[in-house]
């Protein structure tokens, strides 16, 4: 999950935002290539001892820093477009849950066998137990089993939400009148957070989501007991 | 006595055959020193995260712990 001073990306839980941190490492890489000799060449401009700077002839260097740029481009542009493929590969997920976004609450739906429904508020800071973590509880978790591909089909009863889970590389908008699908695989268990990623009015930061993933025999055991309990 | 012609041509070039490779070799430094020392150490803790990663061990600490709402600690 996120900490104080925190700079990259969180640490991935699904094979997916492994591949999605490669890459962003590839293109800092290239990113930071490209910088230090801007940087450099910056550098020996602006101490140059020369009173009159190069000037002329430049067909030459126009060649170069058009041709350069557009293969550093296809460089990134490959891993970019491999990993994007990979976010859409149908893999037949075990699981369905549909999630709808409210003002100002997640609501799920585990419809495949029985209807199961509940709400997910965010737990208020004062009613908050020590240990957990601040804007980010709630009330009822998203559970889902570890290592089992699980579709998300997303979508909203008032204005524009997004359903995000960073450390799951997911991020999708919620839309009225629309159904969004993603998927994804939770590689090993624990407790994973996110937040509502799109302006929806007055408690837009207070609408968080909890992901819970545990190994699938006792993710049926929960489905049962919430079953019994609604 | 007559003043030597100054080089008033190629000027460009000539500060490009100095100063390029001297970038490029900076640029590709910075990028190879962050290949090994960022990337590749990282590509190899994920891996050695999961080479011995025991599923049933990391959830049973963590449902003891009590991180867990759809499962309590084995006694409760």
């Amino acid at each position: 999950m996120a900490y104080p001073l925190q700079l990259g990306l969180q640490d991935a839980t699904s094979p997916l935002m492994e591949e999605l941190i490669q890459f962003h490492d590839h293109t800092l890489m290239i990113a930071l290539l490209l910088s230090t000799m801007v940087f450099y060449t910056i550098l020996t401009t602006v101490t140059t001892k020369l009173t009159n700077k190069n000037m002329l002839d430049s067909q030459g260097i126009e060649t170069i820093w058009t041709i350069a740029p557009a293969l550093i481009l296809i460089l990134i542009a490959m891993p970019s477009l491999r990993v994007l493929y990979m976010m859409d590969e149908v893999n037949n997920p075990h699981l369905t849950v549909k999630t709808i976004g409210h003002q100002w609450y997640w609501s799920y739906e585990y419809t495949d066998y029985k209807n199961l429904e509940f709400d997910s508020y965010m737990i208020p800071t004062q009613d908050l137990i020590p240990g957990q973590f601040r804007l980010l509880e709630t009330d009822h978790r998203m559970v889902v089993p570890t290592d089992s591909p699980v579709r998300m089909l997303i979508t909203a009863d008032d204005v524009i939400h997004s359903w995000a889970v960073p450390t799951l590389g997911e991020k999708m908008d919620a839309i009225p009148g629309r159904l969004n699908q993603t998927t994804f695989v939770v590689s090993h268990p624990g407790v994973f957070y996110g937040q509502c990623s799109e302006i929806c009015g007055a408690n837009h930061s207070f609408m968080p989501i909890s992901v819970e993933a545990i190994p699938l025999i006792h993710f049926e055991d929960w489905s049962t007991s919430m079953l019994a309990k609604i | 006595m007559s003043l030597q012609k100054p080089v008033m041509r190629g000027l460009l070039a000539r500060r490009l055959r100095f100063h390029l490779p001297i970038a490029i070799a900076i640029g590709l430094t910075s990028a190879v020193s962050f290949k090994y020392m960022v990337t590749e150490p990282r590509k190899r803790a994920y891996a050695e995260y999961y080479k011995h990663y025991d599923v049933n061990k990391e959830f049973n600490a963590m449902r003891e712990a009590g991180v867990f709402e759809s499962v309590q600690p084995t006694g409760k």
